[in-house]
């Protein structure tokens, strides 16, 4: 059974990389790797809130919904601990992959100021991970079956599947990179990812499950609000067809 | 989680949360360059044992530090196991395991040593930042900093929504178990994905009446700018003379 005790959280013992963890090098060569990511975003929003002036306090608020899914503390045992979904090919779908770095991005930095998850000098790393591999891997993916005809349910649930693992891949080839020293690197990578697979693995396919489950959800509800977003078309708005 | 975000409640009356958010934070970073780039465990030890001794003096519950710091260190364990038992080429001892020989090698543990002991320092640090100071204020900091405005801002709606999303979630959740949503797997899997459906359609909702409100107070586009008192020389004096102390440690 899963175990959703939000509020009264244990803490998630998330694969985000620790603060700390990365060499001073390694660190900033991350943020400097993210910068123009993180310019594009800014100049992305920026244009979607000149056109329409919710879309900052939409951007905000789905912050907070990707902060609360990536704080969903997720029991695995084989793993004798817990971990959590990411919740950025949610947003990525939603608000599109760049602004979706900004997302990520700032929730990242409030999870490193108040929970411990992640860091203020690891937050490039973590972004680069979490915030454009995370979102670029999950839109491209939904975009790509929607093309080919994929329902938005399997088309989610597929994206949030690989958002997730891209990023936990992705963090986990920052982490071997950063903390090798003089030890060859893909020995070390595939370390990290065996011992972080039991968690991630499952991880992944609660991700893709909720990605789908929120697409749908949307798609029943509020289709308005999935085609204010350009997820689906006037075509498929229910009614329309 | 909301005994986290509650815990600068507690600190408000010490000394160190009426010093300047610039200040701490400047500081902070300045240590934190120093035990990222630190080659030796003194350093990052000595900057986590007093990061956890101001937390302390702050009055953090001990509870509330513990869940802090579990997650922090079960990655360095994690670091410090993969160090030890799979880099390094000078065996310390062996161990079976399930049929498998592991070699620990004492240059693997120094070097995984190392790198928990700037994990424990670097997450002191920021403890101590996040324990002592207001978001708002942190997010001021920033925003002199020049980290670009459009993040302050993401961030400070984010921050002033989250509790009631996070409430919204509570609701919805006990609801749904109420209802048996979290009975089986099948079932839980899709109670979970509704229920970040639930969040979503809330965020866009509250995000059209946040606008419509704002709109009507004059909102253009642009958050109000921050407005910070001038830095006071006592304040920059102390933090001066504290991080010169701990880089003449660190260097000499």
């Amino acid at each position: 059974m899963l175990a959703f005790s939000l509020l009264g959280a244990a803490p998630a013992h998330a694969m985000h990389i620790s603060e700390g963890i990365l060499p001073f090098p390694w660190a900033l060569a991350w943020f400097l790797v993210l910068v123009p990511f993180l310019a594009l975003g800014i100049r992305r929003l920026n244009a979607l809130a000149r056109e329409d002036l919710s879309m900052k306090p939409l951007v905000g608020l789905l912050t907070a919904v990707v902060f609360i899914i990536s704080c969903m503390p997720i029991p695995v045992p084989t793993a004798g601990t817990c971990s959590h979904p990411c919740g950025t090919g949610v947003s990525a779908i939603l608000v599109g992959p760049l602004v979706s770095v900004i997302i990520a991005a700032v929730s990242l930095l409030i999870q490193a100021l108040f929970l411990a998850h992640g860091g203020l000098s690891t937050l490039g790393a973590n972004t680069l991970s979490m915030g454009v591999v995370g979102s670029f891997a999950g839109w491209f993916t939904f975009r790509a079956l929607r093309r080919v005809g994929g329902s938005l349910a399997v088309a989610g649930f597929i994206a949030g599947l690989v958002a997730d693992w891209a990023t936990y891949a992705t963090t986990s080839l920052l982490l071997a990179l950063g903390i090798r020293g003089e030890s060859p690197l893909w020995p070390l990578f595939a370390k990290v990812v065996l011992a972080f697979l039991p968690t991630q693995l499952p991880l992944g396919i609660l991700e893709g499950v909720i990605t789908a489950g929120m697409v749908t959800l949307l798609y029943r509800k509020r289709p308005d609000l999935l085609l204010k977003m350009r997820v689906i078309t006037e075509k498929e708005v229910p009614g329309n067809a | 989680m909301h005994h986290h975000f509650n815990a600068y409640r507690h600190h408000a009356a010490h000394p160190l949360a009426s010093v300047d958010a610039r200040v701490k934070l400047v500081s902070a970073l300045a240590l934190l360059v120093m035990v990222l780039s630190s080659q030796g465990i003194a350093f990052p030890l000595v900057v986590a044992a007093s990061g956890l001794a101001l937390c302390l003096q702050l009055g953090t519950p001990v509870r509330i530090l513990v869940l802090r710091f579990s997650e922090p260190l079960f990655i360095a364990l994690m670091v410090l196991a993969l160090k030890t038992f799979f880099s390094g080429s000078v065996p310390l001892f062996s161990a079976g395991v399930a049929g498998w020989e592991l070699v620990a090698h004492r240059d693997g543990l120094s070097a995984g040593l190392l790198i928990a002991g700037r994990i424990l320092g670097g997450v002191s640090l920021l403890a101590v930042v996040g324990f002592s100071t207001p978001f708002t204020e942190l997010m001021a900091a920033l925003s002199w900093l020049k980290v670009p405005q459009v993040l302050v801002d993401v961030a400070l709606f984010a921050w002033r929504y989250l509790f009631l999303l996070l409430e919204d979630a509570q609701v919805v959740y006990n609801a749904q178990k109420n209802r048996l949503g979290y009975v089986g797997c099948r079932r839980a899997l899709s109670s979970l994905g509704t229920l970040a459906g639930v969040l979503v359609i809330k965020a866009f909702d509250n995000s059209q009446s946040i606008t419509t409100a704002m709109v009507q107070r004059g909102y253009d586009g642009a958050m109000p700018a921050s407005v910070h008192r001038p830095l006071r020389a006592v304040e920059v004096g102390s933090a001066l003379l504290f991080v010169s102390a701990m880089a003449l440690f660190r260097f000499v």
